[in-house]
């Protein structure tokens, strides 16, 4: 494996408050990062894409593919309303334990992966969700970066997990769009930029995503 | 539509905009003229007057230097450089060109464009990978080896112009190189960055895949550290050496198969760094790219037993040796930029075409040592093939060897350099030594040259000696003498016939 692969995680809030605009408006920024991406010659080099979703239950949409290949199924909101991002964690850490390639004495490893959740709520399965916390963070990402969309969205809880708290405002194409924009210029910057002195630096947010301090 | 917006250079040269931002960077939003002949790029953050006092150098002295003299409207083509300064809102930009039309895709992707480039920028990352050639790129935009070698001759010349003139680019890299494989074009861009040793520090340390083992090795250290190395001419000159052989090989020179660290960012700095290794060094294997970690995607080139470095030929890997090798942790030693570019002209008269009308790559240097076939493609050369070894005179009737071969292939030209040494093709080159003065054709089953321009073509046998005036041709034997001309310089060659099978 000389080129090294760049996996990237993207955890999706699916709860009932997400029907409606809010995932149409994450289904069409999905959609336009997803192409993004594919124009980027590094980011076709490198990137591995997963998305889970996660709402009475955490479900892998797909598993870690190479960026080409991935082939995004329209994201639907089930019935009820909770918000297991607990699930979703442990989820994730399995998924990541089982698929992401550690260097070893014969074989480089994979780049250090980068995960994006977004969330419009707060945990339902809090004591999960901070156990899973304290997993997360042996797990060595290159980067953490979590979304609180929209007024209802716990900002606080998400600074747990990791320094990074992006907010939008408003749950609507426009704001959803700004933000998987922005995505795709942070795992761009990843894989074009991966391996120079700070690997985990960000692009500077757009200004429609305010960086909770 | 959008407003159009007035402006002033710092100059004071009327400058126009449409309001409406094209593409942004890592620094800078860029606007077009109403025209779209120029654009401005505004730094989205306030800049420091050092910023601004480079900006001003880089607009002002500096592009003078490089394009106010004689042949200057040559470099144009090969730098995409920034003309003037603007301020507007407190913020500073700068106008430049607009890049030219042919390093935009044209087709873009395979399958009617299906990743959506066309139109977009091409930027050499599409093109120095195997996997990105391969999989991803309408075969109509992928350019063949001989192209790449025009490339590659364009970005040394221009690195060698930037160097003569006491500037680093300080982040040479195929992300700052415009390519048009189709048309064998390179454009340097990405020109605010540059640094002017001891005057101005450069502020980044480069991209990825192209940072100097030095640099790499030392970039933790602060700005101010006596033992950090930064960006310079040095630098670039391994810079150059990846880009060169990224463009001719489609992987890259020290990224093989030798872990140094679990982590993958240690990992990482060493193997770009301190324990930088050449993958084909011929002693020390261990970084090796192993085969079995090869998609298929990326054959033959991450092969290096099936194309070896050494297909480039007898001028172009010695230079490779010392980039890789001895030049590797020892910055001195790298070959200079006008080495390459002598080296990469002259690899131009050693190439074939490939006689496989399908080879995606249609030229190779052809290497008469062993049984001579296409290293991309393997189709073996059929038929004979005249190479002609020049000498030229450095004592009147002396002949010494110029360590310079032509392969003659049919309607291959012979030009003012070829026949006297020295003219060489560069920017400098009048327009009259432009024109080819002969070519070659294969006819009645023998090699001939047609002499077109060169009044004093003299075919020597022995003790005779006999003129072959412009309008007829001279036959090509194995063993025979042609003397080009008999002027300060002038050279001879001896033909040596090549059997292929
Ligand atoms: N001379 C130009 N002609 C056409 N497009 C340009 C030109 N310069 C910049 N652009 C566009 O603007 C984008 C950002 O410019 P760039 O110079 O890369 O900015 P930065 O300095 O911030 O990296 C480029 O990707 C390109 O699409």
């Amino acid at each position: 494996m000389t080129t090294r692969r760049l996996p990237v995680y993207i955890l999706l809030d699916t709860s009932g408050s997400m029907r409606g605009e809010p995932i149409h408006a994450v289904n069409v920024g999905m959609q336009s990062m997803l192409s993004a991406l594919r124009q980027d010659p590094y980011a076709l080099e490198s990137v591995h894409l997963s998305v889970i979703t996660f709402d009475i239950e955490a479900k892998e949409l797909f598993p870690l593919t190479p960026l080409e290949q991935v082939r995004l199924p329209e994201i639907a909101v089930p019935g009820s309303g909770a918000t297991f991002l607990g699930a979703a964690l442990e989820l994730l850490i399995d998924r990541v334990d089982r698929d992401v390639i550690l260097g070893s004495p014969d074989r480089k490893g994979d780049w250090r992966p980068l995960l994006f959740i977004m969330t419009d709520g707060s945990p339902s399965d809090l004591q999960c969700y901070r156990e899973m916390i304290a997993k997360v963070k042996q797990r060595h990402f290159g980067n953490i970066v979590a979304c609180a969309a929209g007024q209802k969205a716990k900002e606080a809880l998400l600074k747990e997990l990791t320094p990074t708290v992006v907010s939008l405002d408003t749950t609507d194409i426009a704001s959803f769009a700004q933000f998987f924009k922005w995505v795709s210029a942070s795992v761009a910057t990843g894989s074009s930029s991966a391996g120079v002195a700070s690997p985990t630096s960000l692009p500077p947010p757009p200004p429609e995503v305010q960086v909770v301090i | 539509m959008a407003n159009i917006i007035k402006l002033q250079t710092v100059e004071g040269q009327p400058i126009e905009i449409v309001d409406e931002i094209i593409g942004s960077g890592g620094m800078k939003d860029v606007y077009f003229s109403p025209d779209k002949s120029y654009v401005v790029g505004f730094f989205r953050e306030e800049q420091d007057a050092q910023t601004k006092d480079r900006l001003l150098m880089i607009t002002g002295r500096y592009r003078q230097s490089l394009f106010e003299n004689a042949g200057g409207d040559y470099w144009k083509n090969l730098f995409c450089w920034p003309s003037a300064v603007v301020e507007f809102n407190g913020r500073i930009g700068v106008v430049a060109p607009t890049y030219q039309r042919h390093f935009f895709f044209e087709f873009g992707s395979r399958n009617d464009d299906f990743l959506g480039i066309k139109g977009r920028e091409k930027e050499g990352k599409w093109f120095a990978s195997a996997n990105n050639q391969n999989r991803f790129l309408d075969p109509r935009e992928r350019g063949d080896w001989r192209k790449y070698l025009k490339i590659c001759i364009l970005i040394a010349r221009a690195v060698k112009r930037m160097h003569a003139a006491g500037l680093a680019h300080s982040d040479l890299s195929y992300k700052n190189v415009l390519v048009d494989p189709t048309d064998g074009r390179a454009c340097i861009i990405d020109i605010d960055g540059l640094v002017v040793p001891g005057k101005y520090p450069p502020d980044v340390v480069g991209t990825p895949d192209f940072i100097a083992p030095e640099v790499v090795m030392t970039c933790h250290l602060g700005k101010e550290d006596p033992k950090r190395k930064l960006p310079s001419i040095a630098t670039d000159r391994h810079a150059l050496a990846v880009l060169i052989y990224m463009y001719l090989f489609y992987r890259h020179p020290l990224r093989g198969d030798k872990v140094h660290d679990a982590d993958p960012q240690i990992d990482e700095t060493l193997s770009m760094g301190e324990k930088a290794l050449f993958v084909e060094h011929p002693s020390d294997t261990s970084n090796r790219i192993r085969a079995k970690n090869i998609k298929p995607s990326e054959l033959p080139w991450k092969d290096t037993a099936k194309i070896p470095y050494t297909v480039s030929g007898p001028y172009l890997t010695p230079l490779f040796d010392r980039a890789f090798m001895q030049g590797l942790h020892k910055p001195s030693e790298r070959p200079t930029a006008d080495e390459w570019e002598n080296a990469l002209v002259k690899t131009v008269d050693l190439i074939q075409p490939c006689q496989n009308p399908n080879c995606s790559q249609a030229w190779y240097v052809f290497d008469n040592t062993t049984a001579p076939r296409c290293p991309f493609c393997e189709t073996p050369y059929r038929g004979s093939l005249p190479v002609l070894n020049l000498y030229s005179a450095r004592r009147e009737g002396q002949f010494t060897p110029d360590n310079h071969r032509l392969m003659v292939y049919t309607n291959q030209s012979l030009f003012p350099w070829h026949v006297n040494r020295n003219i060489f093709p560069n920017e400098r080159l009048a327009p009259e030594l432009r024109k080819r003065v002969g070519y070659f054709v294969w006819h009645n089953e023998a090699w001939w040259l047609v002499n077109e321009n060169l009044p004093e073509l003299t075919e020597i046998s022995g003790e005779t000696k006999h003129p072959i005036p412009i309008g007829m041709a001279a036959p090509l034997m194995d063993g025979g003498t042609l003397l080009f001309s008999p002027q300060e310089g002038g050279r001879l060659a001896v033909i040596q016939m090549v059997e292929g099978h």
